[in-house]
């Protein structure tokens, strides 16, 4: 049996490329490693919703909890500070099996047909056709989706992408609490059925990044370390989350809990334009190509608009061309392609560090009365200038 | 807690064939002598799936997250990585 199109990952990029064209009438076959859609996927898990809405259709979303605080918290050896806002737009916590499963199910309804348990290990090309060979057998198909997630071990079989370097890769890890619906509100201060996220960026022991979401009736936190930063100090990515959990009163706020998960990500830092995203009828997309957004820390909402861009590029036969024009049009897939040059200078050049000292120790100095402490960071001011306008130069 | 411990909370399936291997243990000897203890792919690794002991490298795959770190983090790319066969290893519930 052949069919049009073979979906390779059944993430929400691949769930979105096979929703697409299932609804357009193509026969498509996705296969899953794990033993169900969500299984062997790990996020922070918040989402915006408006997002999901473009391809999918949201109105019996799993939510956890609509996040209506944001805190963002900076940390360094001079202090710490911190800003809580609204979102603007709908933002909700999943729990990532349900999520998953929930956005399979809709390209199931189109007759998408889905073979979990089972690993792509290489693709041939026949004549006028591909054929996936995974480790059951053989499947034949005329296009291809690779939707395979950061490892995408395919894709790099193929040629189009590179493996990541320690310098380009957030190595994250994450831990999720159980606790009942209202003590997870009562010890976060949220009015019943809403929703926190913490954003916190440290530089200590090593520059991280900390989140917190709250689920309905767990808390998960976690944190996003650059590998480089393991390797040249020597310190385990467990330490740093031990460290974070201390420090912010994490411990103390889910005394009394489960720990009910463990698990772990790397992030890439890299990717899409630089990275072949296409290959005569072979369509990347997702994290295969690297498509998070480090800013906003967003990797499922452009997981999604590519995925659903593939989606059409294999119902009507794009040109590779034409299939990498479509993604760069996507306001939120060219905003991650235009913050790949100051991404790299903060990651790599250790700036995040720089600029988290800066602020943490002018807000503390200026709060104090005494701005004598500003000359202290005149020698950054070329560079942080340079900075804000490549950070300009990527939002317009 | 202690990571052992942590691992625990994981529904896993072992495969019976490792999905990680080590190409050459001389290379990890290597390495020890460059990067000395732990070396990059010790250090990366969120599930203490790799330990040194008596100038070798033990793998204990059966911990594996599959996060893929390891490989990325090796300076001499010789780790063989692989996900497990027909959907075993670890399955989340939350992720």
């Amino acid at each position: 049996m052949k069919f049009d199109v073979i979906v390779i990952g059944a993430g929400p990029a691949g769930s979105a490329a096979s929703l697409l064209a299932s609804k357009a009438g193509l026969k498509v076959l996705t296969i899953e490693r794990g033993p169900e859609p969500g299984s062997k996927n790990v996020s922070g898990a918040m989402i915006r919703v408006s997002e999901i809405a473009k391809v999918f259709d949201t109105s019996n979303l799993p939510a956890e909890r609509e996040v209506k605080k944001i805190k963002l918290m900076l940390s360094s050896k001079n202090g710490d500070v911190s800003v809580e806002a609204s979102p603007l737009t709908k933002l909700v916590t999943v729990s990532r099996l349900k999520f998953d499963k929930f956005l399979w199910q809709q390209a199931e309804n189109n007759k998408a047909l889905l073979i979990p348990k089972t690993t792509a290990l290489g693709i041939e090309k026949d004549s006028s056709s591909y054929k996936v060979i995974t480790d059951r057998g053989e499947i034949e198909g005329d296009k291809i989706v690779l939707a395979e997630g950061v490892n995408s071990l395919l894709s790099m079989k193929l040629g189009l992408r590179p493996e990541l370097s320690p310098e380009s890769t957030v190595q994250a890890i994450k831990e999720v609490y159980s606790l009942n619906k209202e003590e997870v509100s009562k010890r976060l201060n949220l009015s019943s059925d809403d929703g926190l996220a913490w954003r916190v960026i440290s530089n200590s022991p090593v520059p991280y990044a900390g989140f917190l979401y709250t689920y309905k009736d767990s808390i998960s936190v976690g944190v996003g370390i650059p590998m480089q930063e393991l390797i040249e100090r020597k310190i385990r990515p467990y330490e740093i989350l031990d460290e974070f959990e201390k420090k912010f009163g994490i411990t103390e706020l889910v005394k009394g809990s489960s720990l009910r998960e463990y698990s772990a990500k790397i992030i890439p830092e890299d990717g899409f334009p630089k990275w072949r995203a296409c290959k005569e009828g072979i369509y990347a997309v997702g994290d295969s190509i690297g498509l998070v957004n480090p800013l906003v820390f967003n990797g499922i909402g452009p997981a999604i608009i590519s995925g659903s861009i593939a989606g059409t590029a294999v119902t009507e036969s794009w040109s590779c061309q034409k299939y990498v024009s479509e993604l760069y049009n996507s306001r939120e897939i060219k905003e991650i392609a235009k913050l790949r040059p100051i991404e790299s200078e903060m990651l790599g050049k250790g700036y995040l560090s720089v600029y988290d000292d800066m602020i943490t120790n002018l807000i503390e100095s200026w709060i104090s009365g005494d701005l004598s402490e500003v000359s202290q960071y005149k020698s950054q001011f070329p560079s942080m200038i340079k900075h804000l306008l490549m950070l300009w130069g990527s939002m317009i | 807690m202690k990571i052992e411990e942590k691992l625990y909370t994981l529904r896993y399936k072992r495969d019976e064939i490792p999905h990680l291997e080590i190409k050459d243990q001389m290379t990890c000897k290597k390495c020890e002598e460059t990067y000395g203890t732990p070396q990059p792919c010790i250090s990366v690794c969120p599930a203490n799936v790799y330990s040194w002991i008596n100038g070798k490298i033990v793998v204990s795959y059966e911990n594996c997250v599959e996060c893929g770190a390891c490989k990325i983090a090796c300076p001499f790319n010789n780790i063989i990585w692989k996900y497990p066969r027909y959907g075993l290893g670890i399955a989340l519930r939350y992720g």
